[in-house]
């Protein structure tokens, strides 16, 4: 990463919209500038385009109008092959989680450390660490589809998190899981933002908002409003 | 085309699954079954031609045959007269070395055998005949050089074997090309086959290629699933279609050598030409190889 990398923000829209085909804008005239090291929860109603949203920041979806820079690089004039290597810096948990069911919780987590060509031996000593972390216990070795919800759910987030990204985004992340479960969770999420991964968590879970005091990406009529934490934000 | 051979072993697309595998598999065997019968049908007419190429390349003969006049003397005289006339014509073209006239002695020697000693040849209507000699490596247009002899000496002819030789040495080339292209259109039928089910099944497991992508894997990391996939598939369909093949070429050997003259008996496969039959699968497995891994680069590049 060189100094300049440093100093862009990790991710900047500049008169962004989103439409999906010749549908209405999703998302319009958005501008958004996430520094380095920062937390966002991003927060608006159901069907206000949260998803959308982060769908442009982790590289899934190109925007309609404006300009997505990540890590300082446009992505629309970025070749695919610099795309992939952007991606692996970029950690998501998504609302569906996405894992492949056919194979095994451990070859989910795994997925991330192998695409870019890891060593079979350090895939397993980190894998395994993980997944005890996680609380996969039994099973991670048996086929994903078997797994229940929760056990799905925290799959999705050791193998958002398994290659220490830059950039985390999660969508939705503490839905399907007990409450205990959904603050231990977040506070892995803290902790890897004190080693300065940038994050930002779409949610509509109003306790954790409030017990996590952080400033808000608040999505309503097509645009953003930056809310900002109260007082001095979580400690 | 590979970053390392170890990546390849990686399986997240659960292409083992796909219906279109048996479909691809008895396809390729077809395939391989074709292009091998083929094949061992181009490489016995190839060391076929080059035995009668062979036999015929290098040298010739022009016969004239004297008119049949009742004036003897005057048909002898015509006969030789035709004779310089096809000497010049043959000494002039640049594909002979020589051309040279037998003398009465040895045709009387050549003709000795049949008519014994105590024939006055000059009663017989003796045919002249002219002994060619061409440089090495040249080639001559037997039915053109006939028409050019005839033009110059009505009573030229080229030695018949030759030239029959020489038609069937044609019609041999052109089943050869026939067959040549007969192996091209497989390649490519079979290929278009591959480029199609590769495609489908992209469609069919388009929601894991997106999270392959989105964890951060390049095409190659996609393609070479499909490349390892389909290679196998096309040794498996190769070993089929080559153990089939086999005992179909020797049946159809044993048929050919039962057909009389000689001429079909010059056919026979070589170590190499058996050699390379029976590496059918490995090639069958490269082709196959390559035209997933390239079909699912080029399909790729039109998405995100
Ligand atoms: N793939 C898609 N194709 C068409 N419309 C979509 C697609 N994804 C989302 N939308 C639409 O975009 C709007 C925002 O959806 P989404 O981003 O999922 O919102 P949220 O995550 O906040 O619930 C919705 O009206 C939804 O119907
Ligand atoms: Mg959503």
């Amino acid at each position: 990463m060189s100094d300049i990398d440093n100093m862009q923000p990790i991710m900047k829209m500049e008169n962004v919209s989103l439409r999906y085909g010749i549908g209405p804008d999703v998302l319009r005239n958005i501008n958004l500038e996430l520094p380095r090291g920062s937390f966002y929860f991003l927060t608006g109603k159901s069907g206000a385009g949260k998803t959308s949203l982060l769908s442009m920041m982790y590289l899934a979806q190109k925007p309609s109008a404006g300009r997505v820079s990540i890590f300082g690089n446009n992505v629309n004039f970025t070749i695919r092959n610099s795309l992939a290597m952007f991606r692996r810096r970029i950690g998501v948990v998504f609302q569906d989680f996405r894992l492949l069911d056919h194979v095994s919780a451990f070859d989910n987590v795994a997925l991330p450390l192998r695409v870019c060509g890891m060593s079979e031996k350090e895939i397993i000593v980190r894998v395994n660490e993980l997944l005890r972390w996680v609380e996969i216990k039994r099973s991670t070795m048996s086929v994903t589809s078997t797994l229940s919800g929760g056990e799905k759910q925290r799959v999705a987030i050791a193998r958002a998190v398994i290659n220490r990204p830059d950039f985390l985004l999660a969508d939705e992340p503490t839905g399907n899981v007990d409450s205990d479960i959904a603050t231990k969770l977040m506070k892995l999420f803290v902790e890897l933002n004190k080693l300065g991964t940038t994050v930002v968590i779409a949610t509509h879970n109003e306790n954790l908002i409030r017990e996590f005091n952080y400033p808000q990406i608040h999505l309503q009529n097509h645009g953003v409003t930056i809310i900002p934490a109260e007082g001095n934000g979580y400690v | 085309m590979f970053d390392s051979f170890k990546t390849s072993r990686h399986k997240e697309l659960p292409l083992s699954k796909d219906s279109s595998n048996l479909f691809l598999k008895i396809m390729i065997s077809i395939a391989v079954f074709l292009f091998a019968v083929t094949l061992a049908g181009v490489l016995s007419i190839n060391s076929m031609l080059i035995n009668w190429n062979n036999s015929i390349l290098g040298s010739l003969t022009v016969q004239i045959i004297p008119v049949n006049d009742a004036n003897r003397q005057k048909a002898a005289e015509d006969a030789l007269q035709q004779q310089q006339k096809v000497v010049a014509l043959l000494e002039a073209m640049p594909e002979v070395k020589r051309a040279i006239p037998l003398s009465d002695e040895q045709l009387k020697m050549l003709l000795n055998p049949w008519l014994g000693d105590d024939v006055d040849m000059a009663d017989l209507p003796m045919p002249r005949l002219i002994d060619v000699k061409l440089h090495h490596g040249a080639e001559i247009d037997y039915n053109a050089l006939a028409e050019k002899l005839v033009n110059v000496a009505p009573q030229a002819s080229l030695d018949n074997h030759k030239l029959w030789l020489n038609k069937l040495i044609n019609l041999a080339s052109g089943i050869k090309m026939l067959a040549l292209s007969i192996l091209i259109l497989v390649i490519g039928v079979t290929s278009g086959a591959i480029f199609y089910t590769t495609q489908t099944s992209m469609g069919l497991h388009k929601d894991v290629i997106e999270i392959l992508h989105l964890m951060g894997a390049k095409d190659t990391y996609i393609a070479q699933q499909y490349a390892f996939r389909t290679a196998f598939l096309g040794f498996v369909g190769g070993i089929i279609g080559v153990v089939v093949a086999i005992p179909t070429i020797i049946l159809i050997a044993r048929l050919a050598q039962q057909i009389e003259g000689g001429i079909i008996n010059e056919m026979h496969l070589s170590v190499g030409g058996w050699t390379a039959i029976a590496s059918l699968p490995l090639f069958s497995a490269l082709v196959a190889m390559q035209t997933a891994y390239y079909t699912v680069k080029h399909t790729l590049e039109r998405m995100m």
